[in-house]
């Protein structure tokens, strides 16, 4: 036993420096986080006030707004993406299909773009005057433009297209490649058992892409959840709150307002409690046993 | 090959923002080598943040230009976007240190407040080296704190009703017509405008309420009582009479919308709105549209139809503030050897950026006198420092932009058609519960 710490005295040595390093970097910001969120004040003047953050968080029309909006668009964009970066990852891997490689580029393209750059091109899409009024009036679809940014509910439904459009080939790329490690030859001998497309791709491919397929939810979740830089340039969480994320909720409450870092570190909070009990939920669903 | 094919339009694309990061990033330090070489003679060195190159950072550079105190001085003047100013300050001075902060700071007045609640000693007062009452008395209401003035004041925001001469002509009306009326008046006028000329009158942004706070401002009456802190939306008459004002102008279909900057000035300049009511800052703006030259007029802003509704009002500004940290005494004597006396000084200000100062004997000299041809020969500076002598002191408080997020929501619940007095109230509860 004890010959063997000292066998490993070296390795121990090396793990402590990664180790230390997160605990500097990760976890003690994380549980200075949690204490700052049990004091509150102006800036610098910051007092202990024990649970006040978490009740004021409760009644704050506000935070609930920037809650249900985060959860309307996690429930909604989600699943619709993942669906259509499932679907086109298995367009885009039949052999049979001409340029792959461009329309696999066309369709990752936008994952590469800087978050401001596009949000603000969406923007001016969807303004009174943009490209997408013009082009519904020139169809006759509408007779006077849609004010997309000024509704509660087409600016709610621009913000979920602009995530969409930004990340779905993000996700398309996970499936693409998994799906490129999958045997042939299953799909072979299925067809010999006269399996068609539509019992290949949900007896065959689901199932081998389940690990995958867990993985993007869950990182798409987060992703979602942390959802800022859109609402910062396409609504400015407008009009009113209408589109308002948590994530934008808290750089309100710290820069926008007169600062309160004590109560936007209580908002992050839900943030984190959110993601584990989803994360939790998304693993029990999808059975994984460790 | 097609593989490669996609790594190489992959790798070229991840590239090209890269480039553009790069670019920026050494223009930035090209702009601070500038800073150094011009510092390089012996003095203090003073560093400012400002965030518009036309305008308040080019008022700097005349001010180096006009500076003639004992402590020589070599200014450093770096651009920062306003908001990230307001981060960066906040960032640094919640952390306890003015480390990487500048000597100068230009902060709008309706943060001022904030930043001195929040960071007491973190600024430094200019009391001993400024007379406050040669400043536009709203000026110093809105920079001072527990009886010191913290903050060196720069522009004014003084307000004026920028209309279209040809338009009011179309439908039968002058100049005169617009001049000292009610917002219900402006109404009338603006129906009679749509259906002579089929023009909006103004364009709103509903995400932005610079409009509430210039008419609310009008009436000598702000978001909380006097001492700045308590709330006042659910008995504010003034605040009421705006809310029933805008319901009663997009009602009458004499708005055009906007939902940016941009769209806001794209809509005067392209002859969509017939007026634009806001602060004298956006002067420039107009003039930018050369083509309707002779066409606009400044008249004194639409009133309130309530207690000590007055047609003048004020919206934004600015004021210089001095950090607490090394240098701060340099910092101070090049602000008040320039921006808190030097009348000359005033005069080149106006006539090279457009800047109306707050300082009452600098705003008084030639310049100031000038009929410019582009508004009909109009004095329009002379007539904005008239107006300003008459803009209410208030206090702005602590939580402006918070409760601006609170009445915005309120404001589209009242659009939807609830009653104005339980808006109000709610707006009123929720101030009271999340602001202390």
């Amino acid at each position: 036993m004890e010959n063997s710490l000292k066998k490993h005295r070296v390795g121990w040595f090396y793990i402590m420096i990664p180790v230390l390093a997160i605990a500097l970097f990760y976890f003690y910001p994380m549980l200075d986080a949690l204490l700052l969120s049990f004091r509150s004040g102006m800036g610098m003047n910051l007092e202990f006030v024990g649970l006040l953050n978490w009740k004021r968080l409760l009644s704050d029309p506000n935070f609930i707004t920037a809650l249900s909006n985060t959860l309307t668009y996690l429930v909604i964009q989600v699943p619709v993406m993942l669906v259509l970066a499932m679907l086109m990852s298995v367009l885009l891997n039949k052999e049979s299909l001409k340029f792959r490689g461009l329309f696999r580029t066309a369709i990752f393209l936008p994952a590469v773009t800087s978050l401001v750059a596009y949000s603000v091109v969406f923007k001016y899409m969807f303004s009174p005057d943009g490209i997408i009024n013009r082009f519904l009036m020139d169809l006759s679809l509408t007779d006077a433009p849609i004010f997309f940014l000024s509704d509660p509910f087409w600016s709610k439904v621009v913000i979920i297209l602009a995530i969409t459009w930004r990340w779905t080939g993000y996700n398309m790329i996970f499936y693409l490649s998994s799906l490129q490690n999958i045997d042939k030859s299953v799909y072979e001998a299925a067809r010999v058992d006269g399996a068609n497309a539509i019992q290949q791709f949900f007896k065959i491919t689901m199932p081998m892409l389940k690990p995958i397929i867990l993985f993007t939810t869950i990182t798409s979740t987060i992703g979602t959840l942390q959802l800022f830089d859109e609402i910062l340039n396409i609504t400015d969480g407008g009009p009113g709150n209408a589109t308002l994320s948590i994530s934008k909720y808290i750089y309100d409450l710290s820069f926008k307002y007169t600062p309160d870092f004590g109560y936007a570190a209580t908002v992050s909070y839900v943030i984190v409690i959110i993601v584990i009990i989803l994360s939790a939920i998304q693993f029990k669903l999808a059975g994984e046993k460790e | 090959m097609k593989k490669r094919l996609f790594i190489a339009i992959l790798l070229l694309t991840m590239l090209l923002p890269a480039c553009s990061g790069k670019k920026t990033e050494t223009n930035a330090d090209a702009g601070s080598a500038k800073g150094d070489g011009a510092g390089t003679g012996a003095g203090t060195t003073v560093t400012a943040w400002a965030w518009d190159p036309n305008f308040n950072i080019r008022a700097l550079e005349l001010a180096e230009e006009a500076y003639k105190g004992e402590i020589a001085v070599n200014l450093e003047i770096v651009e920062n976007a306003q908001s990230d100013i307001v981060q960066r300050l906040n960032t640094a001075l919640s952390s306890g240190t003015p480390k990487g902060l500048p000597n100068i700071v230009l902060i709008e007045d309706y943060r001022a407040q904030s930043f001195l609640k929040s960071y007491p000693d973190a600024f430094y007062p200019l009391t001993g080296h400024i007379d406050a009452d040669d400043f536009a008395n709203y000026k110093i209401e809105a920079t001072s704190h527990d009886g010191e003035v913290y903050g060196l004041p720069f522009d004014t925001g003084v307000t004026g009703l920028y209309v279209r001469v040809d338009y009011l002509e179309a439908a039968g009306l002058t100049v005169g017509d617009m001049t000292n009326v009610t917002w219900q008046e402006y109404i009338a006028i603006g129906k009679q405008v749509k259906e002579a000329t089929g023009k909006q009158m103004l364009s709103l942004n509903p995400n932005d309420f610079n409009f509430v706070r210039m008419m609310v401002q009008s009436a000598g009456q702000w978001y909380f009582e006097e001492d700045g802190s308590t709330p006042n939306l659910e008995h504010n008459e003034a605040l009421k009479e705006i809310f029933r004002v805008y319901k009663a102008m997009l009602d009458a279909d004499i708005v055009k919308l906007n939902s940016d900057w941009s769209q806001f000035v794209a809509a005067f300049n392209s002859g969509d709105v017939a007026t634009v009511p806001t602060g004298n800052w956006i002067t420039p703006s107009v003039k930018a549209e050369a083509s309707q030259a002779g066409q606009w007029r400044v008249v004194s802003l639409p009133r309130l139809q309530t207690e000590g509704g007055l047609n003048v009002s004020n919206l934004g500004g600015s004021s210089w503030y001095v950090l607490n940290q090394d240098g701060k005494e340099a910092a101070a004597a090049f602000l008040a050897d320039t921006f808190g006396s030097n009348v000359d000084f005033y005069n080149t200000l106006l006539a090279d950026v457009g800047a109306i100062g707050t300082y009452k004997p600098g705003i008084a000299g030639d310049a100031f006198d000038q009929s410019d041809d582009f508004f009909g020969g109009q004095k329009i500076y002379s007539d904005f420092t008239s107006w300003m002598a008459d803009i209410p002191a208030v206090n702005y408080g602590i939580h402006t932009y918070a409760i601006d997020d609170i009445l915005k929501v309120e404001m589209q619940k009242y659009l939807k058609g609830e009653d104005l007095d339980t808006v109000m109230a709610s707006a009123q509860a929720q101030a009271e519960m999340q602001l202390r």
